[in-house]
C-alpha cells in the first residue's frame, strides 16, 4: 500500500478530506470534523460510565472497521455500546458491509456475550432486508416478476419481526410497498391533497424552509435598486415562501418596490379558485406592511403548458423566476428530434423573459437513471437519509404527513415510467451542465444566504443537518449527505452566448 | 479530580484545533480499548488500529526513506534523508559515500513515543513527523523501532537504543564534515525522550560522543503526586491512572515509580556529576500533567552543571507537534534546527 503525500500547494484529489489528518493516516472530511468530535465525546462518556473490564473484553469481541475512517470506526463502536437510543441506520454502512469484507478485523465472537445478543438479531434482519430489496429490484429489471413477487412476500414477513417505526424498517417498508405497487398496481391511495401534505412537510423538516429562505435572499439581492419587480412562482401551493419576501421588501432601505406575483398551480377541483384565494391572502399581508402588490394566478396542470404571454411580463420590471422542485418534472417528455423537449421549451421562454434571477431548488439526487436498479438503489440511499432526518422531528401530525408526502415521491420514482414519472430528480452537477448549455450562467449565492441558512439550522435544534457551499450554490443535507440544492442563475445575453 | 468519572472534554477542545482534537482523542479512545486491567495489552488489536506507512526510496516532498533491519535482533530502524541534488540518483541508496565531505549534516536518532507500549517507527504519525524534521532541520533522521512493553520490559528499550546509537556512529555513510565523523544527536517524544536520556547517560559513561539530546515532553514520573499531576489529571487528554498503567507495564515487576528508569534524578537515581553528558533541549508542554517532572528533570541537569535549554510552551498540549497547525510546532522546529546547527561548528 503506497501512500502518496501530496505537497501542500497542489489540490488533493478528494478536496473535502482534512489534509493534515490524511498526512497521518486518517480520512475525515473537514465538514464532518464537528460531528466526529461529538461522537468521540459520546463514546468517551459511554466508556467512562462502564467498568474497565467491560471495555477491553468488549474490544476483543467486537468487529472493528477501517480505522482510517475515524467517523465510521467511532460510529460502529457507538452502535455496539449504546443501546439506549435506537440509532437511525446509516444505510451506506450496511451496504458497504455486504461488499467490503476485507476491511473487517474480526476477533473471536463469544456467542454468550450479552452485548452482542441484543443487537445481532436486528442487525441481521436489516442486512437481509436490504439484500432482498436489491435482489427484488434486480429481478424486476430482468423481468423476473415471479421472483420479485416472492421476495416481496419474504420481505413483508421479515418486517413483522422488525421495528418499523423508525430506521431501516420504516424506509424499507415504503420501498417494499412501492415495489409491490409496481408489480401488482394497488389502489389504496390515501386521499389527502398534495398541498396539505406539502404544508406538513414544510413544518416537519427544514428542507423547504431552506429552499424558501435561500431563494428569497437571492431574489431580494437581485431586486436591489428596482422599483418594479415581478416574481413568477412555478408552484404556488399555499404561497408559504412569499410572506417573508414581502416583509423583507417592506423593510428595504429606500422603501419597497411595486411587487407583482404570478403564481402557477394546478386548476382547482371544485368551484373554488385556490390560486386566487392564496393571492388574496398575500395581498392582505402586503397591504398591512404597505407594499404595493398585485397577484395573478395561472392555472396549468403542467409547467410545459404555460405560455410566456400568460405571465404578462413587462419590459420595465425586474423579473425573478422561482422554481422549487419543478424543473425536474419537465424531464420526462418523449424525445422528439423535430421538436424541442419540454425542458428546453420552458428554459427557452424563461430566457426570453430576461429575468434578473432564476432561483432553482432541486432534490440533490440522481433519480432519473434509465436503469431501474440504479434508480432504485439511489432512491433507497436518498430517502433513507431523508427519513433518518425526519426522526428528529417530534411534532405530529407533521411528521406522519411528511412521511406520506415522501412516500408519494418514492412511489413515483419506483413505480412509474414514461410521462407518468415526474419525480426525475437530478443532482446539481447535471443541472449546471443543462442550464449552462441552454444559456444560463450561475450567480453566486452570497455569504448572506449561507448565514441565513445556517441560522435556520440553529433554530432547528436537531443536530445532524448541515449546510454546505458548493461552487456558489448551497446544499442542505443530513450528516453530510446533501439532500437539497439551491442555486441561482441569470440568462446570458444572446450576443455573448457560446454554443457548446 | 483524580478518580472522578466526569469527562472534562470541553477544556481540551478549546485549546487545540479541531482536527488535532479529533486525532489525539481518537488515540486516547483506541488506547483505552487496548489496556487491560490485568496489565496485559491487546497487541493484535493495537497493530490493526495503528496506521502504518512503508518507507519510500523515491523522494516525496524532498525526503526519502528506507528501512534497515538488524540481522541479529530483527529490529528495524528507518532512515530519512533529504533527496539528493542529482535527480538521477533518486531511488538509489548510497552506502559508500558520506553524507558530505564539506558540510556537517546532523544525524538525529529518534525514539518515537507511545508510553513504551504504543506506536512504531513506521506509524504514520511518526513517519510524517520524522520527514518534517528532515526538511525543517536539515538533518538525517534515524527512527528506531525499539521493543515495547509489556512484552518487553525495562531495559529492552534502552538496550535497543544503545545498539542503535552504536550502529549509527559506525556507519561511514552517515559521516559528514571535514573530520568525517557522524554528528549524532538523540531525540524522542514521551517515552522516546525517556529512552534518549538513558541512552545518553550510558553513552557518557562509556565515552561515546553524543552532541545533544532533544526531549519532547519526556516521560518521567515518580511515586509522589506533583501539583501539575493533580491539577491537570484528565483535563487535556491524559489521565494519571493511565500513566500508572504504562509504568507498571514497563518497569520490572514489583518496582515502583521511583525506579531510576522512571525517576532518573530521584531518590533511587544516579548522579550525573562530572559526566560528559550532552547538552539538552527539553520541551515542556504547559498543559501536560507531567510537566512538574520534566521541569524537575531540567533543573536537575542544571544542578549537575549540564547545559540545558528549557523550551516551555505554555499553551501546548501533548502531541502538539503531530500536526503543523499551531505556533508551538513551528517554534519547536526552529529550536531544534538551531540546536543541531550550532554556530561554532
Amino acid at each position: 500500500m503506497e501512500i502518496e503525500i501530496d505537497s501542500v500547494s497542489s489540490p488533493s484529489k478528494v478536496k473535502e478530506i482534512d489534509g493534515l489528518l490524511a498526512d497521518v493516516g486518517y480520512k475525515v472530511k473537514s465538514s464532518e470534523l464537528h460531528q466526529v468530535a461529538q461522537n468521540i465525546e459520546r463514546l468517551e462518556n459511554v466508556i467512562v460510565n462502564s467498568s474497565s473490564s467491560d471495555i477491553s473484553q468488549f474490544a476483543s469481541d467486537t468487529i472493528h472497521y477501517d480505522p482510517s475512517d475515524i467517523g465510521n470506526w467511532v460510529d460502529n463502536l457507538l452502535s455496539e455500546f449504546d443501546h439506549t437510543n435506537s440509532l437511525p441506520y446509516d444505510f451506506s454502512q450496511l451496504s458497504d458491509l455486504a461488499q467490503d469484507q476485507h476491511h473487517h478485523h474480526h476477533h473471536h465472537h463469544h456467542q454468550n456475550h450479552q452485548l452482542k445478543v441484543v443487537t445481532t438479531v436486528e442487525e441481521d434482519s436489516a442486512i437481509k432486508l436490504i439484500h432482498m430489496l436489491m435482489t427484488c429490484a434486480d429481478s424486476l429489471q430482468r423481468g423476473n416478476i415471479q421472483l420479485a413477487g416472492s421476495l416481496i412476500e419474504g420481505m413483508q414477513g421479515l418486517l413483522t419481526n422488525m421495528n418499523t417505526n423508525s430506521g431501516i424498517g420504516k424506509v424499507a417498508g415504503y420501498f417494499i410497498d412501492a415495489l409491490n405497487r409496481r408489480i401488482f398496481g394497488q389502489n389504496n391511495i390515501i386521499h389527502i391533497e398534495n398541498d396539505v401534505l406539502y404544508h406538513h412537510y414544510y413544518e416537519a423538516c427544514p428542507y423547504l424552509k431552506f429552499a424558501h429562505f435561500t431563494a428569497n435572499q437571492a431574489i431580494l439581492e437581485a431586486f436591489n435598486g428596482h422599483d418594479c419587480v415581478h416574481v413568477i412562482d412555478f408552484n404556488l401551493m399555499h404561497g408559504l415562501q412569499w410572506p417573508a419576501l414581502i416583509q423583507a421588501l417592506a423593510l428595504r432601505p429606500g422603501g419597497p418596490p411595486f411587487l407583482r406575483l404570478t403564481g402557477i398551480g394546478p386548476p382547482s377541483h371544485d368551484d373554488r379558485d385556490n390560486l386566487r384565494e392564496i393571492g388574496l391572502r398575500l395581498a392582505e399581508l402586503a397591504r398591512s406592511v404597505n407594499v404595493r402588490f398585485a397577484f395573478r394566478g395561472v392555472a396549468a396542470w403542467r409547467l410545459e403548458d404555460v405560455k410566456p404571454w400568460m405571465l404578462q411580463v413587462s419590459s420595465k420590471e425586474a423579473v425573478a423566476v422561482n422554481s422549487i422542485m419543478q424543473l425536474h418534472r419537465l424531464l420526462g417528455s418523449e424525445p422528439d428530434p423535430n421538436n424541442p423537449s419540454a425542458i428546453e421549451t420552458v428554459l427557452g421562454w424563461i430566457r426570453s423573459l430576461n429575468p434578473k434571477i432564476m432561483t432553482v431548488v432541486e432534490q440533490e439526487a440522481n433519480h432519473n437513471e434509465d436503469g431501474f436498479m440504479d434508480r432504485f438503489t439511489e432512491a433507497l440511499h436518498y430517502y433513507s437519509t431523508v427519513f433518518d432526518s425526519l426522526e428528529a422531528c417530534p411534532v405530529e401530525p407533521d411528521k406522519a404527513m411528511a412521511e406520506i408526502y415522501l412516500q408519494r415521491e418514492i412511489c413515483n420514482v419506483v413505480c412509474c415510467e414514461g410521462p407518468a414519472r415526474v419525480e426525475r430528480h437530478e443532482p446539481l452537477i447535471k443541472w449546471r451542465e443543462r442550464l449552462g448549455k441552454t444559456g444560463f450562467r450561475p450567480l453566486h449565492l452570497g455569504s448572506n444566504a449561507f448565514k441565513q441558512a445556517s441560522m435556520l439550522l440553529t433554530l432547528f435544534s436537531a443536530e445532524g443537518y448541515c449546510v454546505e457551499e458548493n461552487q456558489g450554490s448551497l446544499t442542505l443535507g443530513w450528516h453530510s449527505r446533501p439532500l437539497i440544492a439551491a442555486s441561482a442563475w441569470q440568462a446570458v445575453p444572446e450576443t455573448l452566448r457560446f454554443d457548446h | 479530580m483524580a478518580g472522578s468519572n466526569e469527562v472534562n472534554l470541553n477544556e481540551s477542545k478549546s485549546v487545540v484545533p479541531l482536527n488535532t482534537w479529533v486525532l489525539i482523542s481518537n488515540f486516547k479512545l483506541a488506547y483505552n480499548l487496548l489496556r487491560r486491567a490485568d496489565g496485559t495489552f491487546n497487541r493484535e488489536l493495537a497493530e490493526f488500529l495503528d496506521r502504518k506507512v512503508p518507507a519510500n526510496t523515491i523522494p516525496v516532498d524532498g525526503v526519502f526513506s528506507f528501512d534497515h533491519v538488524d540481522r541479529n535482533t530483527g529490529l528495524f530502524s528507518r532512515v530519512y534523508q533529504p533527496a539528493p541534488e542529482n535527480v538521477t540518483t533518486c531511488g538509489i541508496i548510497e552506502l559508500e559515500k558520506p553524507l558530505s565531505t564539506t558540510e556537517i549534516v546532523p544525524v538525529i536518532i529518534f525514539f518515537h513515543g507511545g508510553s513504551f507500549s504504543h506506536s512504531s517507527a513506521n506509524s504514520a504519525i511518526y513517519d510524517t513527523f520524522c520527514r518534517r524534521l528532515v526538511t525543517m532541520c536539515k538533518a538525517v533522521v534515524v527512527s528506531v523501532n525499539y521493543r515495547r512493553s509489556p512484552e518487553h520490559r525495562y531495559p529492552c528499550a534502552y538496550e535497543d537504543g544503545w545498539n542503535a546509537l552504536n550502529w549509527v556512529k559506525s556507519r561511514t555513510w552517515l559521516q559528514s564534515g571535514k573530520d568525517s565523523k557522524v554528528y549524532v544527536y538523540m531525540a524522542g517524544d514521551s517515552s522516546g525522550g525517556n529512552i534518549a536520556h538513558h541512552v545518553a547517560v550510558r553513552a557518557a559513561e562509556e565515552d561515546v560522543e553524543v552532541l545533544g539530546n532533544i526531549l519532547l515532553h519526556p516521560l518521567f514520573g515518580g511515586e509522589k503526586r506533583t501539583e501539575s499531576e493533580k491539577k491537570l489529571d484528565g483535563k487535556y487528554f491524559v489521565k494519571l491512572q493511565d500513566r500508572d498503567w504504562y509504568w507498571r507495564a514497563f518497569l520490572p515487576e514489583g518496582e515502583d515509580r521511583d525506579h531510576h528508569a522512571c525517576n532518573p534524578l530521584g531518590p533511587k537515581g544516579k548522579s550525573l556529576k562530572g559526566l560528559k553528558f550532552p547538552k539538552s533541549l527539553v520541551c515542556v508542554a504547559g498543559l501536560d500533567l507531567l510537566q512538574d517532572w520534566q521541569l524537575e528533570y531540567a533543573e536537575g541537569l542544571k544542578n549537575y552543571d549540564h547545559d540545558v535549554k528549557l523550551l516551555y510552551l505554555k499553551e501546548a498540549t501533548i502531541g502538539f507537534y503531530f500536526l503543523p497547525n499551531n505556533d508551538h510546532f513551528y517554534c519547536l522546529m526552529n529550536e531544534i534546527n538551531a540546536f543541531v546547527h550550532p554556530p561554532n561548528c
